[in-house]
């Protein structure tokens, strides 16, 4: 987990870069859900297409999204796998046992699309957008105080502790932890018990730092109320605005597309 | 266990969100009810920041390994804070590998905290419910629930919107026998939590008790 980074390209320049985060994040997350609407697998190459383009906007490198697809979940495998295997009446095909069968493939088909729409859009917006500005924007959209503390801590120690966890499993397995070959379908109970142990030890650890970082939070001012803020974001341009509208009007005809097909 | 992006509807995300909102408007009411509120932040995020690395943790069941999810233990261990840590652990897992998904962030949230929720509630009836058996034995027993119950009502969950979404095609004697399958292949892993939870809080009683407290 360490080697992965949140904010790689955030610095680049584009267009999706230039988009002002608040509209960006109401944007991205609107086409999104209008992505989830479709049913119909004729829309599927057109939002596909659409994730394309604003991909292409974003200047961000294919390597990018490859690496982080290489993560699909044995979920979205199951689903291509097992589909047009098992589900419908039309055959398309069979070899021996196997039967492709239209109707699941179809499903599948549609699914996949869907997945890889919304998730490229998911890496256009995380992407393109610093963690810190992406918190802020969601914080001045209503998102509760507590919630966007929570995250702020977490994520600055998140990298830390897994830090602690790489140390302390190499500590164990230097004591020799893992060396003893385990019954198949077999849980061991040692093993079990060294885990809840190593588990309950990362929990102290960040406890007692938890602790220590509280008082400096305190000594510092958190919790006296907050200061006046002042307003440092910049007003959106018109071309924040034309792309948050050809977003929005891309959005409501997928969803007007997906319903006329309906009736 | 996350659902990812593209298998729900929108109109089932948007309940999935609308759930959540729900669960961390109360869990934030009843953190807000404490004398001090921000008392207990640093701890809730440093944790949640661990769970969500001790979730990387795998129990070795040859030939194959098991994923923890540490749902319930969340619960046990942070009361109210749990369904923000998980809205949170989530919406990085969603932010660092692309686990999950932002559409299916309300839906998995609430897949994940309401049990969490429930776990919290098992593990304190321990006092009132647990009063004929002698410690530690009684928070160990309460401590499996919690664990256990955790996962089996994500998983529960998690078949039910698999199975309620994926496809209409499918006969209602196929729909069964999968409910079944999957539920059948997940009792294991949540016993398997379970005793996880039970040595952990043990261990926790004996040498940090506070963080027990809720």
């Amino acid at each position: 987990m360490g080697s992965v980074s949140f904010d790689t390209y955030v610095h680049r320049e584009s267009v999706i870069h230039r988009w002002a985060p608040r509209l960006k994040l109401l944007s991205l997350l609107g086409l999104m859900f209008a992505f989830a609407t479709v049913q119909n697998l004729a829309l599927v190459p057109w939002i596909l297409a659409l994730a394309a383009v604003l991909y292409g906007l974003s200047s961000l490198p294919l390597s990018f999204l490859r690496r982080r697809l290489s993560y699909p979940g044995l979920f979205i495998v199951a689903v291509v796998v097992l589909l047009p295997l098992t589900v419908g009446d039309t055959v398309l095909g069979q070899w021996g046992w196997l039967t492709l069968r239209e109707e699941g493939l179809r499903a599948a088909l549609l699914i996949v699309g869907r997945f890889l729409s919304i998730l490229t859009l998911g890496f256009v917006l995380l992407g393109t957008t610093p963690f810190l500005t992406l918190l802020g924007a969601m914080r001045s959209l209503g998102l509760p105080t507590i919630l966007t503390d929570m995250a702020l801590l977490s994520y600055r120690y998140l990298f830390e502790i897994a830090a602690m966890l790489t140390t302390m499993q190499q500590a164990m397995g230097l004591r020799g932890f893992g060396h003893r070959r385990q019954g198949w379908l077999r849980v061991n109970r040692q093993t079990l018990e060294h885990l809840a142990l190593l588990t309950g030890n990362l929990l102290i650890r960040s406890y007692e730092q938890s602790e220590r970082v509280y008082k400096a939070m305190r000594l510092r001012g958190y919790g006296q109320g907050s200061a006046p803020r002042q307003s440092t974001t910049p007003r959106p341009t018109a071309l924040c605005w034309g792309l948050t509208g050809a977003v929005g009007a891309a959005a409501i005809a997928l969803v007007a597309a997906e319903l006329s097909w309906l009736r | 266990m996350h659902i990812p992006d593209g298998i729900l509807s929108a109109q089932v995300c948007a309940a999935g969100y609308a759930v959540t909102g729900l669960a961390t408007w109360y869990s934030l009411r009843q953190i807000n009810r404490r004398s001090d509120p921000t008392a207990d932040i640093p701890k809730a995020s440093l944790l949640t920041a661990a769970f969500f690395v001790a979730s990387s943790i795998y129990i070795p069941v040859p030939p194959a390994s098991v994923h923890l999810i540490l749902n319930g233990l969340l619960g046990v261990v942070l009361g109210y804070f749990a369904f923000p840590a998980i809205l949170i652990g989530l919406f990085f897992q969603a932010l660092v590998i692309g686990h999950g998904g932002l559409t299916t962030l309300g839906v998995n949230a609430a897949m994940m905290g309401i049990p969490a929720l429930v776990a919290y509630h098992i593990f304190q009836a321990r006092t009132s419910l647990g009063r004929g058996l002698k410690e530690p034995t009684r928070t160990g027993v309460f401590a499996f629930l919690g664990g256990a119950l955790g996962l089996g009502m994500a998983t529960v969950i998690f078949v039910a919107l698999i199975i309620l979404n994926i496809p209409a095609e499918l006969d209602g004697q196929a729909e069964r026998t999968a409910v079944l399958a999957l539920a059948i292949a997940h009792i294991p892993l949540a016993l398997v939590e379970g005793a996880f939870t039970t040595v952990l809080v043990l261990f926790l009683r004996r040498v940090k008790p506070e963080l027990l407290e809720g």
